[in-house]
This record gives structure tokens, sequence and C-alpha cells, in this order.
């Protein structure tokens, strides 16, 4: 069998959330061993929120938190012990990448600086994932996903301009952006290492990775002076664009609105649309006629074609759209995604685990396909701690002794 | 000279909208990426915003942001000569990355199976809409219908508006980054073991993780999250939680989250101020002391108090709102941070080029622009890697600025590199 990518290569994951875990776990994925450092003392907060699986509770039963600990070692080390303290330690000894969300505060509290992990690991590859950076006047300031889509600018620019600036429903930075970018920065690390024996600091403010994606919002900014804001579902160079109420679905003995999703960019593009609505005779109407007519009578274009749109289903919509040339999908739902999607399924994108707590559950799969050497979830989220002694012994080279004694110091705790 | 973590790396760089964000960021840690356009030009160039608000090709904002750092050559890979030229190139490259409809590239004999015959340790990272495989393999999409379909939009809007879409093409952002991280997993693979393959990025499966909680509740509960607006899943006035206005603007606020300081600290504030009205007096105050998430979370668990402590959360609410409305946000932000209450500005893009971390960071990136004859200023690095930074060594490309070297490398001479502009190869 094929090696994969990380194979043999060690993380000490002292992060928790998600931006930090996420980028752990995808490690794990392609091959890494990964020990997630949690404590009671200072339970990942992910682990005490829904869902939970159904009938159970406890720390092991999130749902939000298995996601993004799959494959995963788990050992519990309280830092705010000496002995703890010791252990952690010898575990940035043993790792090749130390990643960490943690405040800046906590950071040092705990003796994690990069300054004091290279003293003890040479060529090690530090990731931090700071709100707002390691230094500066905001580098304490805090917060999480919520606050920062605010601060970043994902609210003020996503949304309807009628509304406040509600953002997105999600933490949605914690997710891609910031874990997925954190990826890349160690992955260049290691083939930097891996040619010269050098290890670094990577340094994320999540503050910076989270503004870079809007980079032509700040950049209208900058140049023209121009203070962009919502605009709902249109665009400046398409129309219609946005999605559209389809017949309602019943779900669980209430209705449930469904929504087909497509944007008209070119006049090919339009003439798919019309013929796929029967070319009503409204469509020939010379308000329609370009696309700088539609975006003038875009509220009345966007009027039809609800109509249209209405009395169909969203599936059968995205179908005939699609064989008319027309970029258009379903706005999904989870149900959809997991029961539904049948390009998905085939894929096979979500991996279903055993787990002993919540039974069989589903994970996301693969932010990419390796085609020779695809990732793979090796086992379940892990139980809290559920990998002490075979971390104390087999990894920290620790006696039964000295593990019983780190139990009664309630080091690993 | 500062060492770069792949300055050892080529990469032909034939990417649409979808991927393009993955060749800046490795262009961005030192990759040779070379941009290969087609002779009647990148349709990148047309999307604005534009430099100045002047629609050209060497004026695109969003084209410059996603081609710092790159080489540009003009070549019709469509014609059987140009088509030469990208083989002769191909073999000198370590990666090539596209955004193709699947199938396209194998069209021209340049997909996996044609690359790998001629460099047969090369990447080809193919980013799509739905992947390589698939029965929507070959569906059409756009930004807009990879952010439906992964399941992230059911959860943005309130519930009589359609569902929202995320400003900025955030699909083809999250399927670059997936992209660029994918490219790097695979060059480790190489370097390991000399072995090149494809990678398959759909953008549907990146963006699907951003359902957050969405997936796992209908795993777990059978229960489909949807979007629930700006009032949140408790749709009661609660004393700061959630957007307000202020004299010039918003904040988001979420007071009373764990490891922040409690609502006391908040009213200590707001006494200071001379604006705390009646909170001091019972029953506010008492409700002030024990406002905390633990607090929200059972409200709904003892009903028969539930409609006096609405009043009472609504009364406060209100004094509150008129707290904020009376400061400025980047007051009510610094402020509330350094007393570590949890409250965020609602940046706009004025406060995002003027915010004073980014400035004290010297994160955003001032590039000279020959042919503009000025300065353009660039978002800064997303990461900063002690070893081998980030950085802007270069603006980004003139359309075919890179011909006559890049085509001299090959070994076309200037009349052929004439004669096979004239015939529009390049």
């Amino acid at each position: 069998m094929t090696k994969l990518p990380l194979e043999g290569i060690k993380v000490a994951d002292f992060s928790w959330f998600g931006a930090g875990p996420i980028c752990a776990e995808n490690l794990g994925r392609y091959g890494a061993t990964v020990v997630r450092v949690e404590s009671e003392a200072h339970v990942d907060g992910l682990r005490g929120v829904q869902p939970f699986a159904t009938g159970k509770t406890g720390y092991n039963v999130s749902g939000f938190f298995n996601n993004y600990n799959a494959g995963k070692l788990d050992l519990t080390l309280n830092l705010n012990t000496e002995l703890g303290t010791q252990l952690g330690r010898k575990l940035v000894e043993w790792c090749d990448i130390f990643i960490t969300n943690h405040t800046n505060r906590m950071v040092d509290r705990w003796g994690l600086a990069y300054d004091e992990l290279v003293k003890i690991n040479p060529t090690i590859i530090a990731a931090y994932q700071p709100m707002q950076g390691l230094d500066g006047p905001h580098k304490d300031f805090f917060g999480f996903g919520a606050v920062l889509n605010a601060i970043t600018g994902y609210n003020e620019l996503s949304g309807y301009p009628n509304r406040p600036p509600m953002g997105l429903g999600t933490n949605y930075p914690d997710y891609v952006i910031n874990p997925g970018h954190t990826l890349i920065a160690i992955l260049a690390a290691m083939r930097y290492r891996k040619r010269t024996g050098k290890g670094q600091r990577i340094e994320l403010a999540q503050l910076e990775s989270s503004v870079a994606p809007l980079a032509p919002a700040v950049m209208d900014y900058m140049a023209n002076g121009r203070v962009q804001t919502r605009a709902g579902n249109r665009l400046p160079h398409a129309s219609p664009h946005g999605a559209f109420r389809c017949k309602d679905n019943t779900w669980q003995d209430a209705p449930e609105d469904r929504w087909i999703a497509f944007g008209i960019f070119d006049e090919a593009q339009w003439r798919g649309l019309v013929d796929a609505m029967g070319d009503p005779s409204w469509a020939a109407d010379a308000k329609f006629a370009s696309l700088d007519t539609r975006k003038q009578h875009e509220d009345s274009l966007e009027a039809h074609i609800t109509e249209w749109t209405r009395e169909h289903t969203a599936e059968e919509l995205m179908v005939l759209l699609q064989s008319k040339g027309v970029p258009a999908g379903i706005v999904q739902n989870a149900r959809d995604i997991l029961n539904a999607d049948a390009h998905l399924k085939a894929r096979g994108y979500y991996q279903y685990l055993d787990h002993p707590e919540t039974g069989r559950s589903a994970y996301d799969g693969a932010p990419f396909v390796l085609t020779k050497t695809p990732g793979t979830l090796r086992s379940p989220a892990p139980l809290l701690g559920q990998d002490n002694e075979y971390v104390c012994k087999e990894i920290l080279g620790l006696t039964d002794e000295e593990i019983a004694d780190a139990l009664v110091e309630q080091a690993l705790f | 000279m500062t060492e770069s973590a792949l300055d050892d790396i080529r990469i032909l760089d034939l990417a649409g909208e979808t991927g393009v964000y993955a060749t800046k960021l490795l262009a961005d840690l030192g990759a040779d990426v070379i941009r290969i356009e087609p002779p009647d030009g990148d349709p990148l160039r047309n999307v604005g915003p534009f430099w100045h608000d002047e629609q050209a090709a060497d004026r695109s904002l969003s084209f410059f942001n996603l081609n710092t750092n790159k080489r540009s050559i003009t070549l019709d890979i469509t014609k059987p000569e140009g088509r030469a030229l990208f083989e002769k190139l191909a073999a000198t490259a370590d990666v090539v990355v596209e955004s193709y409809e699947p199938g396209y590239l194998d069209s021209l004999g340049l997909g996996y199976a044609g690359l790998s015959a001629i460099r047969p340790d090369i990447i080809l990272t193919s980013i799509t809409g739905f992947g390589q495989t698939g029965p929507h393999a070959r569906y059409k999409w756009s930004d807009l219908v990879g952010v439906a379909m992964s399941g992230m939009m059911t959860l943005a809007g309130e519930k009589e508006d359609q569902p929202n879409r995320v400003y900025g093409n955030q699909g083809y952002m999250c399927a670059g980054i997936d992209g660029a991280a994918g490219t790097m997993m695979a060059l480790v693979h190489r370097d390991n073991t000399g072995e090149g393959q494809q990678v398959d990025v759909s953008m549907q499966e990146t963006l699907s993780i951003n359902m957050e909680t969405a997936m796992v509740t209908y795993d777990m509960n059978q229960r489909v999250a949807t979007r629930t607006g700006s009032k949140g899943v408790i749709p009661i006035d609660i004393p700061g939680i959630g957007i307000y206005d202020t004299k010039d603007g918003q904040i988001f606020a979420y007071l009373g989250t764990p490891g922040g300081a409690p609502w006391t600290v908040m009213l200590d504030w707001m006494n200071s101020e001379g604006l705390a009205e009646d909170l001091n007096n019972e029953p506010n105050i008492s409700m002030i002391r024990g406002l905390n998430l633990r607090f929200l979370t059972g409200l709904v668990q003892e009903p028969d108090k539930l409609a006096e402590r609405i009043q009472v959360l609504g009364h406060m609410h209100a004094v509150f709102t008129r707290f904020c409305a009376s400061m400025s946000k980047w007051t009510l932000y610094e402020g509330a941070q350094n007393q570590r209450l949890m409250i965020g500005i609602v940046s706009t893009p004025e406060d995002l080029a003027k915010n004073p971390q980014l400035a004290h960071r010297a994160w955003y990136q001032d590039v000279p622009h020959d042919h503009l004859g000025a300065t353009v200023r660039y978002p800064g690095p997303p990461y900063r890697l002690s070893a081998t930074p980030w950085s802007l060594r270069r603006r980004p490309p003139l359309p075919g600025e890179h011909n006559t070297e890049m085509f001299s490398e090959l070994g076309v001479s200037a009349a052929d590199l004439q004669r096979l502009h004239a015939e529009g190869v390049v």
C-alpha cells in the first residue's frame, strides 16, 4: 500500500474550538500522528455544544466537537500544574509540528511561546493562530468566529442592504479560511525543513487571514475610495443572480421553503433560461433584452422568474436548467447534503465512523482528494483522555509508576 | 537573500476564477508561477473593480490581487503549435493548476494522462465546481451555485428573504485555499517518493464544512437547521447580544460569553458615562448579576417566569441600545475589548483600511505599478512564516509580458515568435 504523505509526521495539537483542530485533523487525515491535548480543567468548549447524539449526554457526544477531531489520539494534560507543563514539554520535544489557537495570554502562561519551544525542540514547526496577531495594540482582543465575521468585514458586506449586518449564521472563518491557510503554511514549512533541516514559526493572525479573501472590497476602497456594502445576492455583472423560491416541501408535517440558485452571466445562458421557462412572452420584452436592461429592471425580472420557479421543485429546476447550459443548483440543506445528494454519495465525501458513545456518525470528508494517496480518518473522534496511558507510555516514555504519580497530582486531568 | 519555501517549484497556471486564488497563494510563498492567458484576453482581466474605475485589461484590481508574483505568457493551447509549446513548458514544470470542465484538458491530450507522459512526477491540481468524478462532475457551476449546493447558504439570512450568498466569491476563495493546500500535500508526497498525481478539488466539498453544525445536527438528531436571521436561535431581545447601531456605524456584541468579563463590567462603564438609566435598580440589577449564557440557555426551561424576564431583558436591551447609539463604533469596540467585554466593530472596507492593528503590523503592502505610474495598495499576508516569509516580489503581469523570455527559454527563435504571434498562437 502506498504511504500517505504525512506518515511518520508527529503533531502536537494544543488547539481548541474550530480553526486549530480542523487544521490538525487534516494533517492526521493525510497520515500524521496527531495528539490532541485537552484538559478537564479547561475543556474544549465545543464538547459542551449541541448537537449531541440523541439521548446521550457528556463530553464525548457532541457532533460539533467530534467532526473536527477524528483520527486523533487524546491526552488530557492540566497545564496549570507543574507536572502537566513538564509532560507538555515532553510532547513538544517529540513532535514535528505544534499548533495552537489559544490566546496569547494562555500561550505565555503555559510556556508555549515559540522562543520556549525551540529551546526544547530546535527544528520544530510551530503554528500560532492568535485572533489579531502576536503583537500590536489589539493583540489581546478576544473573540470567536462570529465576532471575527463582524471585525473582518463579512457582516458588513454580506446579506441584504435593508437588513442589519447579521452575518452568515455561522462562525465562517473558523472552518476553511483559517484552518486552510494554516495548513498551507505548515506544509510549506515542512518542505523547507526537509530541504534545510530548519524549523520555523508560523503566525496566522485570524484577522489578517480572514480579511485577505475580501481583497476586492478593500482594494476598491484603497484605489477608488468606494466603500462597498452588502447588496444581497445580486452582482454588478450578472442578471438575474440569486435564489428563487420553488414549490414548498413538506418535512415533519410542516412546510419547508425550497430555493433554486442561479446566475446569468452571458446571453447564451439567458437564452438557456428563457428556453427552460418555455419562452414566456414577458421574456421577449425589450427591457430584458440585455444585461444592462435586465439590471435596470431586476425587481420585475425576479418577480417574473419566481412566478415560474414557484410552480416547480428545486430538483426539477436544477436538472432542467443544467440541461440548458445554465449553472444552477439547489440551495441544499443538511438533509439534502447527507441523504439526497447522489453526487456527494458517489464521491464518498462524507465518512461514517463507529464511535463508542455516539454510534455510527457522519464526518466531513477530505477538503481535497489526492488521487493516488487519498486521505482518510482512521478513527472516530476520541473520548476525552482516552489515550492518556498509550501516549504516556509509548510517546512520552513514562513508567507505570510515573503515570500513577501524574494521575495523583492531577496532571493527567 | 531570504529563502523561500517554494523557490524550487514551477507552476503553470491555467486556472480560471475558481482556482486562481490557489496559484496566488503558492506564488506569494515563492513558487515560479507562469500564468497562461489566451491570446484574445484573460477573462479574469474583465472582472471589476478597476483601478480608478477605468475598465481595461491592465487595470482590474481583482486580477491584480489574484496574480501577484506571477509571470504571464499568452498561448492558445487549442492550436496544435500552442499545444506543442505547452507540452515543452510542462516538461519544465512541477505543477499544473487548472479549473476547466472535467475532461476538457483530456480532450486536448493535456489531462493527467497526457501530462504525466511528458513529465512523470507532475502534479495536476484540478479545481472545479463538483470535482472530477460523480454524476454532477459535468454540471455547470458559478460561485453562487457552489455556495448553494454546499449547504452553507441555507443558514444565512432572514426567513422572509432569499437565503443569503456570502460576499466576495467565497466559494472560489475556499476552493483556492484547499487547492493550494492539496497541491502542497502532493508536493510533500513527491518530495518523499518522487511520485506525482492529480489533486481533485470540488468547490462544493470544500465549502460544505462551512455549514458548521448543520450536517452533524441532521445526522445525530434528524433536525434540519435553517436560517434564523438577525435574532438568532433565541428570538427575543437580549441585552448585549447582536448588532447595535452606534453614532457612526454598527457593532456586534456578545456579552456574557465564557472567558469574558461579566455584564456588571459593562454596567460600570455605562455608569461612568452617566448612561445606565435605571439599570442599577431592581429588578434590572439582579438580572444583570445573573446574566450569562447558562441563564440564557435556561430561559425556556422555566416558562412561568419567561414573560416577566422577557420584559426586563427587553428594557435592558433598550437602555443598552441607547448607550451604543451615543458612542462611536471604535470607542465601543476598543473600550469594550480593553475590559474583556466581547464586542466587535462591524468593519466597513474603510474601517479595514484604517484598522490600527493592521497598520501597526504593516499588513497592507504598497506595490509600484510602472504602467500606471502609481502605487497600488494590496492586502497583506494571510500568514507569516519566520524563515520563509510570504512576500510580494513582483507586480501582477501585463498580458503576455513574459512571452519573450519564456519562449526563448523553450528555444523559440524571435522570428518564430513573430510568426506564432501573427498566427494567433501567442
